[in-house]
Formats: C-alpha cells, sequence, structure tokens
C-alpha cells in the first residue's frame, strides 16, 4: 500500500512536470478626444492719447499703451477684434470718428498686427496686446474730455 | 459705531461682484440632431480669475444677429475657478438645420480708457430630423 502511494505521487509529479503554467494576455486601450477650447484673460486696458494735430487718439500715440490679455487654447479656433460700437466722447465732441481697432499675438503663437480673423493653430498660450485708433478726417479735432471706447476680442 | 461701518463698507467693497474680464467656455463646438422644432445644447461658462465675475450668454446666427433663444440662465454671476452649466434651446424657426454662434461674454473693467469685452464663441450646428 505504501508503495502504491509513492508511485502514484510519483506519476503525479511526473505528469505535472512537462506542465507549463499558462497566462493570457489583453490590451486595455485608453482613448481621449480633446476638442477646440479657448480661455481669455484680460490682464489690462490699454490707454489712447491724443496726436499733436488732434486728429488722431490711439493707443499708439506716445504715452499710450495697448491693452493686454493672455489666449489659452488647444489650438483650431481663431482670433478677432469686432468694430467698436461702444464709444463714450465728450459733449463738445460732434464730429465723426473711425475707431479701428487691431491685435498682435506673441508667445505659443506670433500673429503681426492684424485687424481681420486670424487662426490660432498653435496650441499654448499667447499674449494679445489689442491697440485701438481713433481717427477725424479733414479739418475735425478731438476735443477735451474723457473718450471711452470697448473692444470686444473674441476666440471662436 | 464707526468701526462697524468700516468693517461693513470694508466687507460690502470684497463682496462686491469684481468687473474683470476673462472667459472660457466649453463645448466650443457641437453637432445635434433634434426630432422637435428646436435643439438644445448644454455650454459650461467658466471663470479663470481667482474671484467671481458677471458672465453672460448670447446667442447668434452666422452673421452675428442675435438669435432668439432660450437660454438658462443668460446672466449670472460665477465663483473664481468655477463653470457652470447652461443650457441653450435654439429654435429651428421652420428651417431643418441651423448653424448658431453660442457666446460667453464678460463685463469689461469699468473706467478705463479703453475696454477689452472677453468673448468666447462656441460653433454649434442643429439638424432636424422628421
Amino acid at each position: 500500500m505504501k508503495f502504491f502511494r509513492v508511485a502514484m505521487a510519483a506519476s503525479l509529479l511526473a505528469a505535472c512536470a512537462g506542465q507549463t503554467a499558462s497566462a493570457a494576455t489583453g490590451n486595455v486601450l485608453f482613448n481621449g478626444t480633446i476638442t477646440a477650447t479657448c480661455t481669455i484673460t484680460i490682464n489690462s486696458n490699454g490707454t489712447m492719447t491724443v496726436s499733436s494735430n488732434l486728429q488722431s487718439l490711439s493707443s499708439h500715440n506716445a504715452g499710450g499703451s495697448a491693452g493686454s490679455a493672455q489666449v489659452d487654447t488647444t489650438g483650431g479656433v481663431s482670433l478677432s477684434v469686432d468694430p467698436v460700437t461702444t464709444t463714450t466722447v465728450p459733449a463738445s465732441d460732434t464730429t465723426a470718428t473711425t475707431w479701428t481697432p487691431t491685435f498682435a499675438t506673441s508667445g505659443a503663437q506670433t500673429i503681426a498686427e492684424t485687424g481681420t480673423a486670424t487662426a490660432l493653430t498653435v496650441p499654448g498660450t499667447s499674449t494679445v496686446a489689442v491697440n485701438l485708433a481713433g481717427t477725424k478726417s479733414g479739418t475735425n479735432r478731438f476735443s477735451a474730455g474723457n473718450y471711452q471706447a470697448t473692444v470686444t476680442l473674441r476666440c471662436e | 459705531m464707526r468701526r462697524i461701518a468700516i468693517l461693513a463698507a470694508g466687507l460690502i467693497a470684497a463682496l462686491s461682484p469684481v468687473a474683470a474680464t476673462g472667459q472660457s467656455m466649453t463645448p466650443m463646438r457641437g453637432e445635434v440632431r433634434s426630432f422637435t422644432d428646436a435643439f438644445a445644447v448644454r455650454v459650461f461658462p467658466g471663470n479663470p480669475y481667482n474671484q467671481r465675475i458677471r458672465v453672460e450668454v448670447h446667442v447668434y446666427d452666422q452673421d452675428f444677429q442675435p438669435v432668439a433663444a432660450r437660454i438658462t440662465p443668460s446672466a449670472f454671476l460665477l465663483a473664481g475657478q468655477a463653470s457652470r452649466p447652461v443650457l441653450v434651446v435654439v429654435p429651428f424657426d421652420g428651417a431643418n438645420e441651423r448653424k448658431v454662434r453660442i457666446c460667453t461674454e464678460s463685463i469689461p473693467f469699468p473706467s478705463e480708457q479703453t475696454q477689452i469685452r472677453a468673448q468666447i464663441c462656441g460653433k454649434f450646428f442643429g439638424h432636424r430630423r422628421f
């Protein structure tokens, strides 16, 4: 009987010795989709100063400063400025003014100063300089008082 | 009494909405199929600042003309670093498809010569199915 048990154990060991441990492998897939995103953060507003001939009120003039904004994007969007529609002028200024908003970017993507919609294709953070120029023609002049205009910076 | 008045003034100043401008909005693209006379889009305006700002949501057509859409809510205060859902229901107005821009706008800084209004617009395309 003892011999029988030993023989059985030995035969079982012999049967298992040739078997390899079986392991299965599988792939786990991960998918991610990033849609176009855009965040605008206004850093500062701009300041316009008048030219010596009193026909230009612009952030480009001496003493003036551009408004500044930061744009964070994945790319695949466009940046633009709207024509200026909201202005406040002194009561003494009764003549027409042509307002021209422009923007330029630096950082992730560089865009030279323009007034037309421009694609932002490079992902990252760009700094936008927003300028505004008001001009009068003929004999018209800017007069003393407070001027204010709103420029819409759009990312779409 | 004077201290209370100063404290109250300070609290009012601290709690008043900050008129800073800055926006984000997701999603910025979308295509919706609808079996009704309108299609709905849920957007999430975000506030990248640390202080709360006032946000307005508007809907425009492709020529930036206002669209009579139902926006809930259309104007609200948004806490710093927060976002919230806004439901926009756009009528087809008899058409089989409609392209609209849903724009999140902010209120510019006051008392500055050249103000900048930030506007994030998403483009959405609604198809009508019968």
